[in-house]
């Protein structure tokens, strides 16, 4: 016993004959959430004579020692014995911190089982999570398909909300109650699971904004398709009212469907952060604006008791959109670049480290100057000084992970009123799609991740577009760094053509497509 | 004016009390009298009949004249004190001149005529540092002393296109900050190119705190040393209209190069015409100004007869043969910068087509590309080289 029970077992030991004297002890199965991962759990409930009492120990954290207050009453309204003795429970492994709540429903059927009010083998081989509520009613809990995911039992309960993540990840071998009554019951054999009934979460494609009420904008509805297409970062440079918002967060109406692999892996990082809708699987890609204001960690993920999903890994398969990037304190920005370049952000903290996905794509809009007319000649009057002051919160690098970067200026009034409307969603996003399928034939993922070294493989260049390429090196308005970006995007462009190798008129456009960062440079 | 000639004792002297920070008329009136040692010892016991309220008391204790001159030393700046060779006659005889002037180069240059101050905003927009870069090349070329402030934008470029012609016409800088204050490394090698052709002055002694102030003071300085004063680009209530202000109290000059009606940086100078400047275009038209205030050396018109322009912009298209992308681009283009965006729009082109186009075009040095924005270059000849 001492060396720990084998997972996903529950058993008891019992005082042989002197039942009220000697103490008795429960082990049962659940997981904690660490990260967007569950993490097993073994609760280990301890009954024995004393004075009554009631402690956890094991590293928890606020929610889980509130447990205490929950489980009694949860048990006690529920009709079932709470014992008038000592009551310890240990959450195992000792060095894990454990979080939330979701820990409820372990405790209180290790009381059960340890104070001999369910029979030891009801309750082996069966994982819980759970909140309870103080009548007994069972709660949702964050993270509950990464939860389920964690636990190796042959069953798993979970409270009826969250059943249908738990069924994508956990198929049959979820069990969804609704009260503490209810799984006492079925434990003890009195009333069967009610498991079959349970359905995955339905697909459902949000609807998005439509790009057809962009107006004009023929520079930056270009670059949103081409950043669609290929999986380029873009940075939109323009003065307050020229429609950078407005674009951007149509941008992930442009983007494939989510595969069901990917839709899966969305939803349960989306519910570790306890940001998703129950019962809804997301198709759409997911499109993340977190606003200036927000600091480091909600932004890369991370916080104090528990590691939480940050804004980047929500936006995790979808869209990144930092609105007014030179407002994000630098710290923030710089904190960027490592899952720009590796899709994964490493959270690193004192008490806990964990990996978190985030693979998205960024979108940034920004003025050109603190005024924001700088993109128009002669129109700003910022001084050197603001402008230096304003740009030096973008470091270099971070402004060369932009592929694309395009100045947009106030629409044309003619156009805003009477003109057409633009071209809708559903026609840009069918020419994505085929650029993303040609591309999918190279077997790269989307043009932005080619490696330097395939890109002669993969996007060889014809004479013409070759020699404008070195003419701008040559005139020093392109670094070796940025060839390659130019290189991809220029990939991207052909592909939207349908044009095999890539030309000069496809460099041509790319070097257009990146002219923005000339207007931050203050001509 | 009592001490005719300054010993090295009295200009270091000289140089504390122009770091006081007094206003230029009461640094001369400091100056006035038993010479520059006597008024800094005096001021710092606090008995200076011209600051009796001790106002300057602290500022005279803490300098020393031993540290400015070793200061200067180290900057590599003289002293000119007014009244006292080598101090510019040009100065001199001005209604408010500077009491103490700092400098490198060649202070004689001051004196060279005629002078032609070129001035203007930090925010130019390029087609006003286009104009400016060839003004000043231009006026080089006709002997003319191009005067300006090194500040970026008009001021630079002036200067830039003044020192870009090899002749060996001296070109004035006058600063208003240290001669020795940090600057950027263009603005510095222009400034070490004025001193090597000219002269770089300030009043503010090398190591004095910047002040705003003193930028608007500087450009009496310009308008005392000009003949004319010529604004390139100017907003609406920009800091070349001190300049302007100066020059019309006395009775220097004023032209100003007129621009789009709607165009921000063309506003100060759109409004200098409408008031009375002279309308100037390139170096050519100041150079009849100048001739017609009876400026000595200048040749007028040297490079062109007036009336017969060579050829129009619209003649680009002959200069090599045109696709017809090209030629819709051209025409797209007009004569204004405009963005891919507009390009795309007027002339129905694809973004890759038209950027393709461009690339060709600039690669012929037909167009250019400002962060973004897109125009026909200027011209070659008339103005003077770009």
């Amino acid at each position: 016993v001492s060396s720990g029970p084998p997972h996903g077992c529950t058993w008891r030991i019992e005082g042989a004959g002197v039942a009220e004297s000697l103490p008795m002890l429960a082990c049962v199965s659940s997981a904690t959430l660490h990260g967007v991962e569950g993490r097993p759990v073994a609760v280990e409930v301890h009954v024995s004579a004393g004075l009554p009492a009631f402690t956890v120990v094991g590293l928890p954290d606020a929610a889980v020692r509130e447990s205490r207050d929950r489980v009694r009453a949860a048990l006690l309204s529920s009709g079932l014995p709470w014992p008038a003795r000592r009551v310890t429970v240990n959450l195992a492994p000792g060095g894990l911190r454990k979080t939330g709540a979701g820990l409820d429903l372990p405790i209180a059927v290790g009381v059960l089982v340890a104070s001999d009010a369910l029979p030891a083998h009801a309750a082996s081989g069966v994982g819980f999570v759970g909140e309870l509520g103080l009548d007994g009613s069972l709660r949702a809990v964050p993270g509950a398909a990464s939860l389920v995911a964690a636990m190796a039992c042959d069953h798993v309960v979970v409270p009826d909300e969250v059943a249908p993540e738990a069924v994508l990840v956990a198929g049959a071998r979820v069990r969804p109650v609704a009260t503490l009554a209810e799984l006492v019951s079925a434990l003890r054999g009195a009333a069967p699971w009610r498991s079959a009934s349970v359905a995955p979460p339905r697909a459902v494609d949000a609807p998005t904004l439509d790009l057809r009420d962009v107006r004009g904008q023929v520079v930056g509805r270009r670059a949103l398709e081409v950043a669609a297409a290929g999986g380029h970062h873009l940075l939109l440079v323009g003065p307050p009212g020229s429609g950078k918002t407005m674009l951007a967060v149509r941008l992930a109406g442009l983007l494939p469907p989510l595969t069901q692999a990917e839709a899966t892996e969305v939803l349960r990082i989306h519910s570790a952060a306890g940001a998703s809708e129950p019962g809804v699987l997301a198709t759409r890609p997911p499109l993340r604006a977190p606003h200036h204001g927000a600091s480091e960690v909600a932004l890369v993920g991370g916080g104090t008791s528990w590691l939480r999903p940050g804004e980047i890994s929500l936006a995790h398969a979808g869209v990144l959109f930092l609105d007014e990037l030179g407002e994000f304190p630098a710290s923030v920005l710089d904190a960027l670049r490592q899952p720009l370049e590796e899709h994964v952000i490493r959270v690193r903290r004192a008490r806990a480290s964990a990996d978190l996905p985030a693979r998205f794509l960024l979108v940034a809009a920004m003025n050109p100057c603190p005024c924001g007319e700088g993109g128009l000649p002669g129109a700003c009057r910022c001084t050197d000084a603001m402008r230096a002051r304003y740009l030096r919160r973008l470091s270099a690098p971070l402004l060369d992970r932009f592929d694309l970067a395009v100045a947009l200026g106030r629409p044309d009034p003619c156009e805003l009123v009477g003109g057409p409307p633009g071209e809708c969603s559903a026609d840009v996003a069918t020419r994505v799609r085929a650029a993303r399928a040609v591309a999918a034939a190279r077997e790269v993922r989307c043009n932005a991740e080619i490696a330097v070294g395939d890109l002669d493989a993969l996007a060889p260049l014809s004479v013409d577009g070759a020699a404008l390429l070195e003419r701008r090196i040559r005139s020093g308005s392109l670094s070796a760094r940025g060839l390659h970006r130019i290189r991809r995007v220029a990939r991207t462009i052909a592909d939207l053509a349908g044009e095999e190798p890539v030309g000069e008129a496809h460099v041509a456009e790319a070097l257009h497509l990146r002219a923005g960062r000339g207007v931050l440079a203050g001509a | 004016m009592s001490a005719p000639v300054r010993s090295e004792d009295d200009r270091s002297c000289a140089a504390v009390l122009a770091g006081l920070g007094a206003s230029p008329a009461t640094l001369r009136r400091f100056l006035d009298g038993h010479g520059a040692r006597a008024a800094w010892t005096a001021l710092a016991r606090g008995e200076h009949p011209v600051d009796p309220t001790g106002r300057y008391r602290d500022a005279a204790r803490r300098a020393r004249p031993d540290d400015m001159a070793l200061a200067c030393r180290r900057a590599g700046v003289e002293v000119a004190v007014l009244g006292a060779p080598p101090y510019p006659r040009s100065l001199a005889t001005d209604r408010d001149p500077p009491g103490v002037l700092f400098w490198r180069g060649d202070l004689g240059a001051m004196d060279r005529g005629p002078r032609v101050a070129v001035v203007g905003t930090r925010a130019a927009s390029p087609r006003g540092r286009d104009i400016a870069a060839a003004m000043g090349a231009g006026l080089a070329r006709a002997g003319v002393v191009v005067v300006s402030g090194l500040a970026r934008g008009i001021d630079c470029a002036a200067h830039r296109g003044a020192l870009l012609d090899d002749a060996d016409v001296p070109v004035v800088a006058v600063l208003g900050t240290g001669i020795d204050a940090p600057m950027d490394p263009q603005r510095a090698a222009l400034r070490d190119a004025a001193v090597r052709r000219g002269v770089v002055a300030s009043e503010i002694p090398p190591g004095a705190a910047r002040a705003r102030w003193w930028f608007a003071v500087r450009n009496r300085v310009m308008a005392a040393l000009a003949d004319v004063v010529v604004v390139i680009e100017c907003h609406d209530r920009g800091g070349s209209l001190h300049t302007v202000a100066a020059a019309r109290r006395r009775g220097v000059t004023v032209a100003a190069v007129a621009g789009g009606a709607d165009s921000s940086c063309s506003m100060g100078t759109n409004r200098l015409i409408a008031d009375g400047a002279v309308p100037v275009r390139d170096a050519a038209d100041v150079l009849d100004v100048v001739s017609a205030r009876g400026g000595g050396a200048a040749s007028p018109s040297p490079d062109r007869s007036r009336g017969a322009v060579a050829g129009t912009d619209d003649d680009a298209p002959w200069r090599r043969h045109f696709d017809a992308d090209e030629a819709a681009l051209w025409q797209a283009l007009g004569d204004e910068a405009v963005t891919l965006e507009t390009v795309v729009r007027r002339s129905g082109l694809s973004m890759a087509t038209a950027s393709a186009a461009f690339e060709r075009l600039a690669l012929d040095g037909l167009v250019r590309d400002d962060g973004g924005w897109w125009r026909r270059a200027p011209r070659q000849g008339g103005g003077g080289p770009t």
